[in-house]
């Protein structure tokens, strides 16, 4: 009896083990897939900010900022100004897509987004002389 | 003649003014690179951070900054000063009122700021202006007068005293719901809410889509519906300073009311260990 209970938790410390060592490499395969996550994260988030605009582009953003001011311009007045850089009213709606968009448009009136002030600041802080 | 004559210009009278050597426009923005965009001809272009604020400190520069200032720009006793900027003159009337603290006598505000002028379709210049214009002993002699400025204890003095606390940030800011607006994350605070007993005045009620301030009865009509009276004396507070400063104009230089603006705001005010914070829509 007793020597079957030894066997029995000689059994059960075997299979905590085997659980334990599997358990540690899973682990490391986390931290390792992670760790390349990031990587790759941190590549894709280059690759995003590096991305070069188009000088007609920024020129409607300080545009939308110089004529509308705190309260935005309307849509007419934003038509205006890109038709002024070679936008038609269809070219226009590329400013409002993704999460990532520069402008944004709330009551009518359509401002900046915090992510094209950056845009914006950029390129002043590259244009300035 | 009303004291809007006194010191809000429009683009007409700007205009009818430029190369007159006793005219010194000012150009303030809380972008001063664009100024580099194209500028009011002969404006100097002041940084807010830099130009207006002392370099180490959180605080006013001092009467010695201050008068090595007025000499760079050329502010002499006689000098009409004529400050614009972006944002609806935010930091325009930041400058005015720094200069009004230091005694500038002729002070004027271009209605509606760069947005105006621009919009309009008036003159750009990129030259920038000859610095070292005023020998030293043409220039105004700054004298600070702090009747113009609150700081916390006035503003902690008032949530008891009858002064009248105006908070000119937005409603959201008002209510606690947040600290700053998205893209001001240096302007945080260690905790959201408003000045007890503070109304909610934000200061966009005093413009209209165009940036340029609303005539005067629709200003007292304005600030009435939010509960300010126009006979108490009056603090308003934002995030910063700068919003302030453009209601201390037109509570202080338009309307002619007893009213100081507290620099010191939110900022400071939010993130000061046991200062009395109210949150949600009442005062």
């Amino acid at each position: 009896m007793a020597v079957k209970k030894q066997t029995e938790s000689a059994e059960v410390g075997r299979k905590v083990a085997l659980i334990r060592t599997e358990l540690g490499r899973l682990r490391s395969s986390i931290l390792r897939i992670e760790q390349e996550l990031g990587e790759l994260e941190d590549a894709r988030q280059e690759t995003v900010a590096r991305r070069d605009r188009p000088e007609r582009y920024l020129q409607v953003l300080v545009e939308v900022y110089e004529h509308g001011g705190q309260h935005g311009v309307d849509a007419d007045g934003l038509a205006s100004i890109g038709a002024r850089h070679g936008y038609d009213r269809r070219g226009l709606g590329g400013f409002f897509t993704g999460a990532r968009a520069p402008l944004r448009r709330t009551d009518g009136r359509i401002r900046l987004t915090a992510h094209g002030e950056e845009l914006m600041d950029s390129y002043l802080a590259r244009t300035g002389r | 003649m009303s004291r809007r004559d006194d010191v809000l210009v429009d683009g007409d009278w700007l205009a009818d003014r430029l190369g007159d050597p006793r005219v010194v426009i000012v150009e303030v923005d809380e972008r001063p690179l664009i100024y580099r965009q194209g500028h009011i001809p002969g404006a100097h272009c002041l940084d807010w951070r830099t130009d207006l604020q002392d370099p180490i400190a959180r605080d006013l520069p001092d009467t010695a900054a201050v008068f090595g200032l007025w000499g760079r720009i050329g502010v002499t006793p006689e000098a009409t000063v004529v400050f614009y900027g972006d944002k609806s003159n935010w930091f325009a009337c930041f400058g005015f009122w720094l200069f009004r603290i230091y005694g500038a006598k002729d002070l004027r505000l271009l209605d509606g700021g760069r947005q105006a002028w621009v919009v309009e379709g008036r003159p750009l210049g990129r030259d920038e202006p000859v610095e070292d214009i005023a020998a030293e002993a043409a220039v105004a002699r700054p004298r600070q007068n702090n009747r113009l400025r609150a700081h916390w204890q006035d503003a902690l003095a008032a949530t008891r005293n009858g002064v009248q606390l105006l908070d000119v940030r937005t409603p959201a800011e008002y209510r606690g719901d947040l600290i700053a607006e998205p893209g001001y994350p240096q302007e945080g605070a260690q905790r959201p809410g408003h000045i007890p007993s503070a109304l909610s005045v934000p200061w966009d009620i005093t413009v209209g889509p165009d940036g340029k301030l609303l005539p005067d009865d629709e200003l007292r009509r304005g600030l009435a519906d939010r509960g300010v009276g126009p006979s108490s004396p009056a603090i308003a507070y934002c995030r910063i300073g700068e919003r302030s400063a453009h209601t201390w104009f037109v509570l202080h230089e338009l309307l002619g009311q007893n009213a100081r603006s507290y620099d010191g705001s939110w900022a400071e005010w939010g993130s000061m260990i046991g200062m009395p914070i109210a949150v949600g829509d009442q005062p």
